[in-house]
């Protein structure tokens, strides 16, 4: 009963949101979506890697957004797009920016009137249990005149791919959707996901496996974290992100600069128990013992041996270590500066 | 007011767009309501890689299951064997966890953290669930601070035999262990991988996010908590009979064969019988059964009514979690093998006494002609092996003997079978047959065969002094991929057979590459050839195989258990886990290896996995010798091994 009530009242908010916002229903947005998403022929078919993939229509003029892949990888004249209606136009990479996976195009025609995505106005959020649809050319199924093909499903989480370290291999370091419907397949990088009413959610990614737990994932990169990248490269004033410095393994620091001496590392994932301590170490004077088992380094679990001397790695001098470590079944914390190495 | 507005515009749309709204809203506040109940898994340590997968070191999902610390994950999480497991629970609070009992049926592990106050997961009521409900799979993977959502209906109850709700939102490593719950927010079950097809901790993972997800019912945990608090793994329950009839289209439960030593045998069951009633309810074709036997831990009683003839029988049986493997009885003996049509008086004449046997204690000599066996008469060779093999090591009984012409009782205490080849053995020797000048004449030497309805043939060698009279043993030779040996088996085997009357048939494979499994039948059909134009002793019947070609006899060997006795493998590990020994089917198995050869590590496996099923198998290394076949030292060996097949 209880229950039911709430539902009741969940009606009635959402009725009332209805007469004052006219939201518009799931047929309506996908009869107003489909039209806004195109396909795109490009460069592929060598090493099973496929030729195509999606976009979606950012202006009348045809501005188009996309995934940046290896499909745009190409003589800008190779690019191909067909419309919805099956119109076929060749186009130009206009600029893409490979730190948020992005590439706008512009069809090659003047005078257009194209139905598209207005970032000013047709954009929203959500979060875990909102309920989308993807729209994509999945698997190249819509050929010629043919609408893409919609998926539906929800969000599953709204997080950060690079939330753990090493378990995703992209440039993109920004928060994602991860929905439950299938949606990264080959081809449908670039397509889109919309809310159940229309407003653009995010933008598909390439195809990503979680190396943490070895399954793929479904994910789009919220619109909101593009549309200012977008509008810098249609305006013409627009200079690609600098590569971060390859920062995958700096070996800055290593267990022995704190005087920790771990067992030896002879496994895939060797738990990092310390061995000794070396007399008068920070380690030491912190108060670790031998068998502790650490466990956390600044807040990040760390596996095996190997994951603690990537972690340790990555120290800049003026930092401070906070190691939690597993003593019997109580868990310790001790934390100590990071020196300068020169100052040693 | 606002209702009304919606439907003057265009009321079908309004309607449908409310209720999806009003689900969407639901579905949020299903995984709010049971958010504090959802912990999230982190492990450190432990393997890499378990068979074929590479183990995630998560994170992973568990729930809550009772407010002083205990928590209820899916077994999947804790393949790797992690050092440590630790929980981070939804206020932020982190705990170092202990596994306390798994339950190896439902492949649920059930861990425990040192705090009180914790919010148990509440059940849903499983007489209210129904097929088409809306299900929420939850996990806590992705963000600390909520859970991820993946949205499906229900897509059946009761599924892998009886044990798991199907549901087709997305279940995958992101959410194992974590809970499934209605659109109220009560928990429906707990999410697993599982499969009809293994029952590892890995089945069924093939099928993440695929729309095939299970989760084990919440209530059926709650139920056998208390059990797993324990300490004590759960296991399924097992009542050791086979079904006649495989796969699961089988029809009425009919016992093929009962497990010597297991609940059944004790319970009275024997083949033939027909269960109508397992555990108060009716089955009637064998996936029923396996629906009420699948959610039944070992230690638990089931009452079962079965038919046998006109008879009804009842019972109860308290099902195991290990089948004991059957081993047979030793007495020490090798029968004489009297030739055929000779007016044999009955019972068995002793041909050898095998040295610190249970006959040697007894005082039995070559010659002797043992007549009773316990309570039984003894009529030939084959009823004192079947009244033997049925006798488990160990126990003891009495036995009947004649010595000139007087006949003595003894007390037996049988003995298992040993593991080595008598070092020396000498044959029966077998006279030559009465010259005659019959056109029919079976064909001696060797000689090549086409069979008739098979498009390859064989070649096989007889004993030039075959004499139809007494009966032979049967060496079925399966050549190894690319040769056939011919030359080879001929310049070894041809002396052997000649002395210790023994016919050598090698069936040719079709591709000379290598055997194919729908050669079985052709091989068979060779031997039943042979048997139907020679005379054979159906107790000396055997395989003998060289390197690749092991696969395929071992195969064979358990396809037609009834046609062979042995197995003499040379450089050829088995493959696949042999089935139970059986008293039915005696089997003995000699394993040749050369210490050099790359599959010599295999092959002592093997040998020990035969060993842990009680089969009598003996081993021999071949030293500095590498994937050759072996030299006469060892040949004359397995010619001895084979001599004594029909040892009791």
């Amino acid at each position: 009963m209880k229950f039911i009530s709430r539902v009741t009242a969940a009606i009635a908010i959402v009725t009332f949101t209805t007469a004052t916002l006219p939201a518009q229903s799931t047929d309506k947005t996908i009869t107003a979506t489909l039209p806004k998403i195109v396909k795109i022929f490009g460069a592929g078919g060598v090493k099973n890697l496929h030729a195509y993939g999606s976009g979606f229509l950012v202006s009348p003029e045809g501005h188009i957004a996309t995934v940046w892949s290896h499909v745009l990888d190409t003589n800008s004249d190779d690019v191909t797009v067909v419309l919805a209606d099956g119109r076929r136009f060749e186009a130009q990479i206009l600029g893409a920016e490979p730190q948020l996976d992005l590439a706008v195009l512009k069809l090659n025609a003047e005078g257009l009137e194209l139905p598209y995505f207005d970032l000013d106005k047709q954009v929203g959020t959500a979060s875990a249990g909102t309920r989308i649809r993807g729209f994509s050319n999945m698997f190249k199924v819509a050929t010629g005149d043919e609408p893409v093909s919609v998926l539906h499903g929800v969000i599953a989480a709204k997080t950060k791919l690079t939330a753990r370290r090493g378990a995703f291999e992209v440039p993109y370091d920004g928060p994602v959707y991860v929905v439950d419907a299938i949606t990264n397949n080959p081809g449908a990088g670039g397509g889109v996901i919309t809310s159940r009413d229309g407003k653009l959610l995010g933008m598909i990614g390439k195809e990503l496996r979680n190396s943490k737990n070895n399954t793929w994932i479904n994910y789009a990169i919220p619109v909101p974290e593009l549309t200012e990248t977008i509008r810098q490269i249609i305006s013409g004033d627009f200079t690609p992100r600098e590569n971060k410095p390859g920062d995958d393994n700096p070996n800055r620091y290593n267990p022995l600069d704190f005087g920790l001496v771990l067992v030896p590392d002879v496994l895939f994932r060797t738990p990092a128990y310390v061995d000794t301590l070396v007399l008068g170490s920070p380690a030491a004077k912190a108060g670790l013992k031998p068998e502790d088992l650490v466990l956390f380094v600044n807040d990040e679990l760390v596996h095996s041996c190997r994951m603690l001397k990537s972690e340790l790695g990555h120290l800049e001098a003026g930092d401070t270590l906070r190691l939690i470590v597993r003593r019997g079944s109580k868990l310790v914390t001790v934390e100590m500066q990071v020196v300068g190495k020169e100052k040693q | 007011m606002s209702l009304a507005i919606a439907g003057l515009s265009s009321p079908l749309h309004a309607a449908d767009e409310d209720l999806e709204s009003a689900e969407e809203r639901a579905f949020k506040q299903a995984a709010a309501l049971v958010d504090p109940s959802v912990v999230r898994i982190q492990t450190v340590g432990g393997l890499d890689r378990v068979g074929k997968i590479l183990t995630g070191t998560g994170p992973t999902t568990g729930v809550v299951v009772s407010s002083d610390g205990y928590i209820i994950s899916s077994s999947f999480n804790f393949i790797s064997k992690p050092a440590s497991i630790l929980v981070d629970l939804p206020d932020g609070r982190q705990f170092i966890a202990k596994v306390i009992a798994s339950d190896r049926s439902k492949m649920l592990t059930l861990l425990k953290v040192d705090v009180k106050g914790l919010t148990p997961a509440d059940p849903a009521d499983m007489k209210s669930v129904k097929v088409g409900q809306w299900s929420i799979a939850l996990g806590r993977t992705y963000d600390k601070t909520f859970p991820s959502i993946s949205v499906g209906i229900i897509g059946a109850l009761g599924r892998i035999w009886g044990k798991a709700i199907q549901t087709d939102a997305k279940v995958s490593p992101v959410n194992y262990g974590g809970p499934l719950v209605n659109i109220e927010g009560k928990v429906l079950g707990v999410l697993v991988p599982l499969s009809t097809r293994g029952a590892t901790e890995a089945a069924g993972v093939e099928w993440y996010d695929s729309g095939i997800g299970f989760a084990i019912p919440m209530q059926d945990i709650y139920t056998s908590l208390d059990r797993l608090k324990t300490g004590k793994d759960l296991k399924p329950g097992l009542l050791g009979v086979t079904l006649k009839g495989r796969g699961l289209l089988a029809g009425a439960p009919i016992v093929d064969r009962v497990r010597v030593g297991s609940p059944a045998a004790e319970a009275g069951l024997k083949p033939g019988d027909v269960f109508t009633e397992v555990d108060g309810k009716p089955v009637r074709r064998q996936a029923e059964m396996r629906h009420v036997l699948g959610r039944k831990y070992a230690g638990e009683k089931v009452t079962f009514v079965a038919k046998r003839g006109n008879e009804t029988i009842k019972g109860e049986i308290q099902l195991v979690d290990v089948l004991v493997a059957y081993e047979s009885g030793f007495l020490g003996v090798l029968p004489a093998r009297p030739a055929a049509g000779e007016n044999n008086p009955a019972g068995v004449q002793v041909r050898h006494v095998y040295e610190d046997s249970p006959a040697a204690a007894a005082g039995l000599k070559k010659r002797d002609r043992i007549v009773k066996f316990g309570d039984k008469d003894v009529t030939d060779a084959k009823t004192l092996t079947d009244l033997v093999s049925r006798i488990r090591p160990k126990q003891k009984t009495t036995l009947v003997y004649v010595r000139d012409g007087a006949s003595k009782t003894v007390d037996i205490t049988l003995a298992s079978l040993p593991n080595t080849v008598p070092g020396e053995l000498l044959p029966t020797a077998i006279p030559p047959a009465a010259e005659s000048d019959d056109e029919d004449k079976p064909k001696t030497g060797r000689f090549t065969e086409t069979m008739p309805a098979h498009e390859h043939s064989y070649w096989a060698y007889v004993p030039e002094g075959y004499n139809p009279s007494h009966r032979h043993g049967l060496m079925v030779w399966l050549h190894p991929g690319g040769d056939t040996m011919e030359a080879a088996m001929i310049k070894q085997w041809k002396a052997i057979c000649e002395q210790r009357g023994l016919i050598l048939l090698a069936p040719k494979a079709e591709k000379i590459a290598g055997w194919s499994d729908s050669e079985a039948e052709f091989v068979k059909d060779a031997i039943e050839d042979i048997k139907k134009k020679y005379a054979i002793d159906d107790s000396r019947v055997f395989l003998h195989t060289f390197g690749d070609a092991g696969n395929f006899t071992f195969k064979l060997a358990f396809k037609y258990r009834e046609l062979f006795r042995g197995v003499a493998a040379v450089s050829a590990p088995l493959r696949t886990a042999p089935q139970e020994n059986s008293p039915e089917f005696r089997m003995q198995f000699h394993m040749v290896c050369g210490d050099k050869d790359s599959l010599y590590r295999n092959v002592q496996q093997s040998v020990a996995g035969l060993k842990t099923r009680k089969y009598p198998v003996s081993f021999t290394t071949v030293k500095g010798r590498d994937r050759k076949y072996p030299p006469a030292v060892q040949v004359q060996e397995i010619a001895r091994w084979a001599d004594a097949l029909d040892r009791i």
